[in-house]
């Protein structure tokens, strides 16, 4: 089987992945100690800020992650050809196909791979979910970190309710952004042992090896 | 207000309703149990209760002054209802010889039984001749009067530490209480002046339980004295999170930040002033938009100066407080941001301006 060598993705791109997974790691290890300080201790008049140095930590994962979130928005427009989002929406036939092609290989209804040197458009789906949701998230977060902000009190009004109500989906979202992290792991791997495409190294170095007898 | 009214507000004797509710606020100070109440009222309103002798030297009165006119006149009726005050310069109908009588006969009358309470610094360069009250120096007077009482409460910094007077150069070598009196109790009601509560509650503690309430190292009562300012103050949270008023007057006072960075001495400060607060109003200095001052502390004019200075060596969350903190580092990220972004941008756009071979046989563009 003979490879062919194709250049997939900017190295912006590959800065926003591991911003984006990186932030998100340290977001949800902090967040869970916010949610939950368990150091706890009787030792008074001493200078130690657990709680204020997880949510110093929190606050910067923050901005990390606001910042992956605005150079993915720009590369959804103004990125190469498989980081625009029109490439990896059921927006062509030949996407709508690829989707269902894809659930029915994920399901084990067919072997055939249909290689892309982009994602795949299921995948593609739950990306920009992924960014919506990031989004919620970001704004939850502001509305949060500056609660007398007039501008974040509007935004947050409007989208996420009172400060309790925008901590609540805060915190239900962390949970859809942990669960996508399991299933991408797992997908990534399960595509890179059945397809032999340089997947995973793609993220890496931006190169995916496509089999030129398969078109 | 009627006339009748106003008769019993004038009233020196307190009513039971009011007696009780100041045991109660006094046994809430000192954090006992509400079941102890009655025993601090049983033993508050009890005939075998010891007298009070309260000595004056080097001081202002301020003291007294904090005791009997608190803006409503409840906890100080309360204390000259509870002890039976014997001898009070400022507030005695005696003078003179009558009042050194008075003296006198109370500690030979109550030799061990009586509570002696001193307000104000003690000279003892050139053997005390500094302050002398009826021809004795205040350092004869305590070593006559405090031996023989059962426990002495020193009230304000003056006496507990010296005071002002104590400060450098400390012409008249003043001291406090602590420094001359051994062997009987000194429990140390340190502030300038202190909360008329803990002096409340140190009483009540030795008619109750006939012993000083527990102390720190510096002989003041843990109820009072156990905690920083820093760490009950209501700004705290602005503190940690990097929210300060730089300057009197400014945004950041107006909004009721931090006052640590002019010169709130919080940080190195025990006392319960955020808890119990003054006045019955809830009012206390930080409160009112003025850090604090330290004054509970030993020698505070010496290591608390300047006053509207920061303390040194506060340990803030992450450098600026984790907010401000978080704001700049934030700026920067989202500055790599837009660079990253601009970068990438303007190598897309050189691109095609050019339009280099290259990049157009690249992978990239076949696709």
């Amino acid at each position: 089987m003979r490879y062919e060598q194709h250049y997939a993705w900017s190295i912006l791109l590959r800065l926003f992945h591991w911003s984006f997974a990186l932030s998100i790691v340290v977001l949800v290890v902090t967040g869970f100690y916010i949610h939950f300080p368990w150091t706890n201790t009787l030792i008074e008049g001493e200078t130690s800020f657990p709680v204020a140095t997880m949510r110093y930590i929190h606050f910067i994962a923050g901005f990390v992650f606001t910042g992956a979130i605005l150079a993915r928005l720009y590369l959804l427009v103004f990125g190469n050809k498989q980081e625009r989002f029109w490439d990896f929406l059921p927006v062509t036939p030949r996407n709508i196909s690829n989707m269902f092609h894809t659930a029915k290989l994920y399901l084990y209804f067919t072997e055939e791979h249909r290689p892309r040197i982009g994602h795949n458009v299921l995948a593609g789906i739950i990306y920009i979910i992924t960014f919506i949701m990031a989004l919620i998230q970001m704004l939850a977060g502001f509305y949060m970190l500056y609660p007398e902000s007039a501008a974040w009190q509007k935004w947050g009004l409007f989208f996420l309710g009172s400060q309790q109500q925008g901590r609540h989906l805060h915190f239900l979202i962390m949970w859809y952004f942990i669960i996508f992290a399991v299933a991408h792991i797992y997908i990534v791997i399960w595509n890179d042992i059945k397809t032999r495409e340089g997947l995973i190294s793609s993220i890496f170095n931006g190169t995916k090896y496509i089999s030129s007898d398969n078109p | 207000m009627s006339r009748h009214d106003f008769g019993k507000e004038c009233s020196v004797k307190v009513n039971r309703r009011t007696f009780i509710k100041g045991c109660t606020m006094a046994a809430a100070a000192m954090g006992l149990s509400e079941a102890m109440v009655p025993k601090l009222v049983e033993a508050a309103a009890s005939d075998q209760r010891p007298p009070v002798i309260w000595l004056h030297f080097q001081e202002c009165t301020g003291c007294t002054e904090t005791l009997l006119r608190a803006s409503h006149p409840d906890i100080g009726r309360l204390i000259l209802d509870i002890i039976s005050l014997d001898y009070h310069e400022t507030v005695m109908a005696a003078a003179g010889h009558q009042a050194e009588e008075v003296l006198q006969e109370t500690i030979n009358k109550y030799q061990g039984k009586f509570i002696c309470v001193v307000e104000g610094g003690i000279p003892t360069k050139d053997d005390g001749i500094y302050c002398k009250i009826a021809g004795r120096t205040a350092m004869d007077i305590l070593a006559d009067v405090a031996p023989k009482s059962m426990a002495v409460i020193a009230i304000g910094t003056c006496a507990t530490f010296g005071g002002i007077q104590a400060a450098d150069p400390n012409p008249t070598g003043a001291v406090g209480v602590r420094d001359l009196v051994k062997g009987t109790p000194v429990i140390n009601i340190s502030g300038c002046p202190p909360n008329p509560i803990s002096f409340l509650g140190t009483v009540l503690h030795l008619l109750t339980f006939g012993k000083p309430p527990r102390t720190d190292a510096l002989g003041r009562p843990l109820f009072a004295y156990g905690r920083k300012i820093h760490d009950q103050c209501e700004r705290r949270a602005h503190f940690d999170e990097g929210r300060f008023a730089e300057q009197f007057g400014d945004e950041g006072h107006k909004q009721g930040y931090c006052l640590y960075k002019v010169g709130c001495k919080g940080p190195g400060t025990f006392a319960n002033c955020p808890a119990v607060r003054f006045n019955d109003v809830g009012s206390w200095p930080v409160g009112q938009g003025h850090g604090c001052i330290g004054c509970t502390e030993p020698q505070f004019w010496d290591t608390m100066t300047p006053f509207y200075e920061r303390l040194p060596g506060v340990d803030m969350p992450w450098g600026d407080g984790i907010v401000t903190g978080a704001n700049s580092a934030g700026i920067k990220i989202l500055g790599v941001t837009a660079a990253a972004v601009g970068i990438h941008a303007a190598v897309g756009i050189g691109k095609k301006i050019i339009g280099c071979g290259r990049c157009n046989t690249s992978s990239e563009d076949q696709e």
